[in-house]
């Protein structure tokens, strides 16, 4: 075992493993069984939040009209399958919280900062196994709480995923009182689980690196993890204050954010966009490292521009505590303050679009191999792409004050988080399946759920950007009430239509997931034939990941290397030797 | 092979990880406690800056210096709170000298001083209560005890943590070649300290 | 860092400068001379003053490496961005 600093009573693989059934999965303060907890946990939040989304898209598709399975609802939600006005509001806000910070954010931080950081970077463990237990145990109340919003007295939280102020500061404007309060306790509590992880992954990275791993030699999805991790440390305790002042105004008389007395609701608005913004690329940065990862993998080549990409994510983490004010330029906010944002926000489609042109070099030329996590890496790429074109129409203040609050965003953010995020989360879990179960998933349903899942994603979200710039407006509860939107009924009805049927293309994932993890063909130690650390070691790993330390010899992705006999070369294996001195033309560069 | 943690040469529990790449320089745990000292920045960035933005948007809100709060007490809790964070680098001092006595005794110091510190704020809420100054007093009220009363709840669980350490030291956990414990509720204790004195100076003398 | 032959900072003297620079924001505070603005100035610098102590000589900044000390003011400009920038709503 290495002489790196253990935990008293950690247990390491030279001796057996003789830890409970609960120590080893339950408690466990193992980051491969912690990955594995967030994993299930927030894919059942990500089924939560779509089967709420198909209830949105039932009520907007046929409005007024029973649901179908609707009678199973109570009749504070739903008398007769029809859902209600202030049930609806609360959909959408709990649709949003849900996916944001149950669903995305631990699939991308918590399963993969977890699972992989250790594992890439040749480390046993994370710098502070007991408190990324902690991390986990911590987060599973905040999501029985959240889930516990519904059943009180008054209903879920309706003020929107942001919450805007004095909406949710003020019972009397939603008619919602212990709701909000749940919302804001819960997303405080959840907040100390991710600053909690934060501090392990930031430490980690910084400290745990096995011997021969510099910063330069890091694989892009643990620059973005680590970047990310920063953004987590430094933006979610801004969260936590600002939901202790609402919670303090609905609780306590205080004034912060309501005007009588001089509370002020554009407060809120700067507390909360200046996490939110750091939020977003936390969501987005990580499914660009695995990205990467992958599509080098799919291209058997290195990653094109491998330093422009580590400059590109610091860039757009640094970039990002720029722009927050453009998700408020229509708060009556100060129009020059709002001016300096919409330079900052155009700024910042500078690195996404150099590592966009890097992705496409990446698989320029290069030997391709379409697996399934190539398809959702690849769709990544594409999807994103729009999503951040919709985006520099946003960035421009005099479009916003037309589009703001209408479905044109809609649109932009499902490109970025389900185009982008969620091809990539679903490009992450079958690429690491087999390390984290042992079993392959099965290709064929893989490629199926992907083309299906392709399809009728962008049938729901491309047709939204018609709709915004019609005046479509987001979180309203009938269209049809107003009359310069009944011609777009049908066209809404279309969308929840393949809305219908992509919820339902999930199936197949879901069978894919359960049944390799139950049946699927026992996975080799390197089944992708990759170069990062985590496929030097069996599937899954032991505890302690390795007996010995690996030691890392060069930069990672070394695909198709012209001296070497296969056609991908691990980081634990030196190149192969030059012969007669001097590289050849075209070497990468030996660092 | 042994457990790992009697493998190491003595004094390497307080040097960077071994067999690493150099990373921050210092060893696993005071990395991780300044890492989660800046989200704690942030944290009080949130609260302190939104008092700062209200307080300049409507001054008039607020009373003179003196008025309201009592001066003269919370000067002296400051200067109880700076004691504290001086008795806390004398026990980290002793611990790295291995002076085991000094170093229980100074770190019992420390627990008693700040447990002075929070019933004496204990003590300023009931009288500023008494005197109708509540969170709902305007933006006054909502930030004061906002701002201080989680200032003070950092330091209660400062104080937890510290009887923690003390307990420990009494049973000999910490060496010169191994305080780490030490070392960390320290970073925490005086960073606590370093809060309240911005606090002091923008809550109650400006 | 070496721990054999350790010789610490003097702790004592450091806390006597602050009991001082305490005592001098109570007098400036209370000083009818100086104009509010001046009064302000005044305290915000010996209160950074005394942060500094602090940091420096009882959480050991002095004697770290500059990686630490990088590592945390690091967020002090994002701190300082966000107020500023939300002052300007109310100019």
């Amino acid at each position: 075992m290495t002489t790196i600093a253990a935990q008293p009573g950690e247990a390491h693989p030279a001796h057996a493993d003789d830890r409970t059934f609960l120590r080893k999965y339950f408690f466990s303060t193992d980051h491969k069984i912690i990955g594995i907890q967030f994993l299930l946990m927030s894919l059942l939040f990500l089924l939560l939040g779509g089967i709420l989304a198909m209830v949105i898209r039932w009520q907007m598709g046929y409005p007024n009209q029973p649901m179908p399975g609707g009678g199973v609802l109570p009749e504070t939600m739903a008398p007769g399958g029809v859902v209600l006005p202030e049930f609806y509001t609360s959909l959408v806000t709990m649709h949003g919280t849900f996916m944001v910070f149950f669903a995305i954010m631990p699939l991308l931080v918590g399963v993969f900062g977890n699972y992989l950081i250790p594992l890439k970077i040749g480390a046993p463990d994370m710098a502070f196994p007991r408190l990324n237990m902690a991390s986990f145990w911590i987060a599973v109340p905040a999501g029985i709480l959240m889930i516990a919003g519904f059943f009180v007295e008054g209903g879920h939280a309706s003020a929107g995923w942001t919450s805007y102020a004095p909406l949710s500061a003020n019972p009397e404007y939603t008619g919602v009182s212990l709701g909000q309060q749940i919302w804001c306790v819960s997303l405080i509590v959840l907040g100390l689980s991710s600053i909690l992880g934060a501090v392990n992954y930031i430490s980690t990275v910084i400290n745990l690196r096995a011997p021969g791993m510099t910063w330069f030699r890091l694989p892009l999805s643990i620059w973005a993890l680590f970047i990310t991790a920063i953004l987590v440390l430094l933006a979610m305790p801004i969260l936590s204050g600002a939901l202790i002042m609402l919670l303090f105004d609905q609780t306590l008389g205080t004034h912060f954010f309501l005007p009588p007395q001089g509370g002020q609701p554009l407060l809120w608005q700067h507390l909360f966009w200046f996490f939110g913004h750091p939020e977003v690329y936390i969501l987005i940065l990580p499914a660009m490292g695995f990205v990467s990862d992958i599509i080098a993998n799919g291209s058997r080549k290195p990653v094109f521009g491998y330093h422009s990409m580590v400059f590109a994510i610091i860039a757009i983490g640094f970039l990002g505590w720029m722009v927050w004010g453009h998700h408020m330029f229509q708060s009556g906010m100060n129009p020059t303050l709002g001016t300096s944002f919409m330079i900052a926000t155009m700024l910042i489609a500078v690195p996404s679009a150099i590592k966009v042109f890097n992705w496409l070099g990446t698989v320029w030329g290069g030997n391709v191999r379409l697996h399934v996590p190539m398809l959702h890496a690849l769709a990544f790429v594409s999807m994103f792409v729009i999503g951040g074109l919709s985006g520099v129409f946003m960035a421009s203040t005099p479009v916003d004050i037309y589009i703001h609050d209408t479905y044109f965003i809609v649109a932009h953010l499902h490109y970025v988080l389900f185009g982008g995020s969620l091809f990539a989360i679903f490009a992450a879990i079958t690429f690491w399946y087999p390390k984290m179960f042992g079993r392959l998933m099965n290709p064929t349903l893989g490629k199926i759920h992907f083309w299906l899942t392709f399809v009728f994603y962008n049938l729901v979200f491309f047709p939204m950007h018609q709709l915004g710039l019609q005046g479509h407006m987001r979180r309203i509860y009938d269209p049809s009430t107003y009359e310069f939107l009944r011609p777009l009924a049908g066209l809404n009805r279309f969308i929840s239509i393949s809305a219908f049927l992509l919820f339902a293309s999930q199936i197949l994932f879901v069978i894919n997931f359960i049944g390799s993890w139950w049946r699927g063909r026992k996975a080799p130690e390197n089944p992708w034939e990759d170069t990062g650390l985590e496929w030097t070691t069996p599937s899954p790993p032991p505890h302690g990941n390795w007996a010995r330390t690996p030691t890392v010899h060069h930069a990672p992705y070394e695909f198709s290397h012209p001296r070497a006999t296969g056609d991908f070369l691990p980081q634990t294996q030196p190149l192969p030797a030059e012969v007669g001195g001097g590289a050849p033309a075209g070497t990468p560069a030996q660092h | 092979m042994t457990d790992a943690a009697h493998a190491m040469p003595a004094g390497e529990a307080m040097l960077p990880p071994a067999e690493a790449e150099l990373g921050s320089g210092v060893y696993n745990e005071k990395l991780g406690m300044w890492v989660f000292l800046l989200s704690e920045v942030m944290f009080f960035t949130a609260l302190i800056g939104s008092y700062i933005i209200l307080r300049f948007s409507r001054p008039e809100a607020w009373a003179a210096p003196g008025e309201v709060l009592n001066i003269p007490i919370t000067a002296v809790n400051t200067f109880i709170l700076i004691c504290s964070s001086v008795t806390m680098v004398k026990a980290y001092a002793a611990a790295a000298d291995g002076h085991q006595q000094a170093l229980r005794w100074w770190l019992v110091a420390t627990v008693l001083i700040g447990a002075t510190f929070v019933g004496v704020q204990a003590f300023e809420y009931t009288q500023l209560v008494h005197h109708e100054f509540v969170p709902s007093a305007g933006l006054y009220g909502s930030t004061f005890y906002t701002m201080t009363g989680f200032h003070g709840f950092h330091v209660t669980m400062g104080v937890l943590c510290m009887m923690f350490v003390t307990w420990r030291a009494f049973h000999g956990a910490y060496t010169p070649t191994d305080h780490r414990g030490v070392e960390v509720i320290g970073l925490y204790w005086h960073f606590v300290d370093l809060v309240w004195i911005i606090l002091f100076t923008i809550v109650y003398l400006i | 860092m070496e721990h054999a032959a350790r010789r610490h900072p003097n702790y004592i003297g450091v806390w006597f400068f602050l009991a001082v620079l305490t005592a001098a924001e109570l007098g400036v505070a209370f000083l009818p001379r100086f104009s509010k603005q001046t009064i302000i100035l005044f305290l915000i610098l010996l209160a950074v003053w005394k942060a500094l102590l602090v940091a420096l000589y009882f959480m050991h900044l002095r004697f770290e490496n500059n990686r630490i000390r990088l590592l945390v003011v690091a967020p002090l400009p994002l701190a300082a961005i966000l107020v500023v920038a939300v002052i300007q709503e109310f100019r």
